[in-house]
């Protein structure tokens, strides 16, 4: 994974950055429901944060320079050569300014697109908070935990992560799970018709949490789009929900780590199974179904 | 004092013991270990069998509970006529139908029909399901109590129960280590209330959440957790209206000597922690 390198080059996803079509309405989503704790708005973007980093969430009407995923890099030199190989792979790099590192709360950046024009932001230094996280309600959430993303060409989509030193822990179908530390995985890439970010994930406390908000969902009629259930390749228990546009926010707990062992990625079958062992199904999210495409 | 080892069975009567096989191996997921003309014997774990249904009235329904021998029985005979209780002691054939060496029926203040046993058989093959629910064997019932107070009273001075917990005035007693072999559940007659049999995994209580729901099965509380045992359960419906439950994790009483019954107020979230509700299953009242 570190590519003989001492320091692996990326080591967290580190924020979202979503594009809304009515922040307020969204924004009370994420923090009355959902749970993440509201901390600040600039330039139009409302920040959230969901452990002890500066925010991890970020909502906006019009982002000027796009939605994007914030990707944590080890260092400069590390920055230097993330850019350095995806040039190489034929990806188009770009030094973000001061501005744009100013709105994303990070320290220097490097703003490149996958082939299936995904914006990925690789950051060095991310703001962190000194105070600690304090949600608007007691969901259990412990950190922001993975993503999954859209692709409409995985092949080279799969490069450019690979470019980046993830590697694949194991294939649903053409669904690859990407680890980048030492859990199972942090980026699953779902083949889709379109791009963009499919949910973000939040590690809570325990299995208690993921159903005590399965219940608090339906109570406030807000839609489970799958789940409680569990992934038969990482062991990850989930619970996608639905908030404003379309938005899938998820609670997780109890994902495998991949490991010391090396071994190599098992490939499961695009079954139902294997997206959720216990039963559950996505009728309407199509890179959740086994159905699909 | 009669001392009460562990629940042993539940017999159940039942005019179509067709359906009650189907249910039993298709949905709760038991074994059958024998078929007789007129009884269906299931086993759940290493008993030669934890549940029967008989042909008859499904309001006929009786608990039985392990004693250590036959002294202990003749003495719980004894106990139970001195205190007024009818006992009608068990023919060999009755023995038999039950698998067991001996035995002792009465009725509890209530009227639930009790039997007291001695050397319920074993079985010397290992338990295989008929579904994957991962049942790893029979271990409470929920008992219906006309007046929770006086019934409390009889099963922790005149039997060994102790409480474990309450939820407002209704107790939840230990014969062994595990936090509840009997729950007591006020109702307006006798019965069992639910019959719970423990699954290894909370996976397996998901599972089956999502395999019965499929199969309509009415889900009657849960999937959810009870914040005085810490298991995760769910109940459901099976044949003559009789409740069910899958749970895991049931808490074991570490220290016998110092334990002290917890008081959790009468609410639902007494009752799940999770925030699930009843849904076609009467709580106790209170």
């Amino acid at each position: 994974m570190n590519n003989g390198r001492a320091t692996p080059l990326i080591t967290a996803v580190c924020y979202v950055r979503v594009a809304v079509s009515e922040p307020s309405a969204s924004a009370r989503f994420v923090s009355d429901i959902f749970g993440l704790q509201r901390v600040a708005e600039q330039d139009g973007e409302i920040a959230f944060r969901s452990d002890d980093r500066f925010r991890t969430v970020s909502l906006g009407r019009d982002l000027s320079d796009g939605a994007s995923v914030g990707i944590e890099v080890w260092d400069e030199a590390a920055l230097e050569m993330t850019g350095e190989r995806l040039r190489q792979c034929g990806f188009s790099v770009k030094k973000a300014d001061a501005d744009e590192c100013r709105r994303r709360y990070v320290q220097s950046a490097l703003l490149v697109e996958d082939a299936s024009r995904n914006r990925i932001d690789l950051v060095t230094r991310p703001t962190r908070s000194g105070r600690r996280y304090f949600p608007p309600r007691d969901a259990g959430i412990v950190q922001f935990h993975s993503i999954g993303l859209r692709s409409t060409d995985h092949v080279r989509d799969l490069a450019f992560w690979r470019a980046l030193g993830a590697e694949v822990s194991d294939w649903v179908g053409d669904i690859a799970y990407l680890r980048i530390d030492g859990l199972h995985h942090r980026i699953a890439l779902h083949p889709s018709a379109r791009n963009g970010l499919l949910y973000a994930a939040f590690e809570v406390e325990a299995l208690d949490q993921i159903m005590q908000n399965s219940y608090f969902m339906q109570e406030n009629q807000v839609k489970i789009v799958q789940g409680p259930g569990r992934q038969a390749a990482s062991r990850q228990i989930f619970l996608h929900v639905e908030g404003p546009d379309g938005l899938i926010f998820s609670y997780v707990n109890g994902m495998a780590e991949f490991g010391e062992k090396p071994r190599l990625a098992r490939q499961f079958p695009l079954t139902s199974t294997s997206l959720c062992n216990w039963g559950s199904e996505s009728n309407d999210v199509p890179e959740l179904s086994a159905n699909a495409l | 004092m009669i001392q009460l080892r562990d629940v042993s069975y539940v017999r159940l009567g039942s005019p179509d013991l067709e359906s009650a096989e189907n249910f039993a191996t298709a949905c709760l997921g038991l074994q059958v270990a024998e078929r007789g003309k007129k009884d269906l014997y299931l086993r759940s774990d290493e008993r030669a069998h934890s549940l029967c249904y008989s042909e008859g009235d499904p309001r006929n329904q009786t608990v039985g509970f392990e004693v250590e021998d036959e002294v202990s029985l003749q003495e719980a005979a004894a106990t139970l006529e001195s205190l007024g209780h009818a006992v009608h002691a068990g023919s060999a054939q009755e023995a038999e139908q039950r698998k067991v060496k001996t035995f002792i029926g009465f009725h509890d203040p209530s009227g639930n029909h009790i039997e007291l046993v001695v050397r319920p058989e074993h079985s010397s093959r290992r338990y295989f399901a008929s579904r994957n629910a991962g049942i790893t064997g029979f271990s409470h019932i929920g008992l219906n109590s006309t007046d929770p107070l006086r019934d409390e009273r009889f099963w922790t001075q005149v039997c060994n129960a102790r409480v474990s917990d309450r939820i407002g005035d209704i107790p939840l007693m230990r014969v062994n280590a595990i936090h509840h072999t009997i729950a007591l559940v006020r109702a307006p007659q006798a019965g069992i209330q639910h019959i719970n049999h423990q699954v290894e995994t909370n996976d397996d209580v998901l599972r089956s959440y999502y395999f019965l729901s499929e199969r309509r099965v009415p889900i009657v509380f849960g999937p959810g957790r009870h914040p005085t045992s810490g298991a995760r359960f769910l109940y459901f419906k099976g044949p003559d209206g009789m409740i069910f439950e899958y749970s895991v994790g049931v808490d074991e009483i570490e220290d016998e000597a110092t334990h002290r019954p917890r008081q959790f107020g009468f609410e639902p979230s007494s009752f799940c922690m999770w925030g699930s509700k009843p849904a076609g299953m009467p709580l106790p009242n209170k």
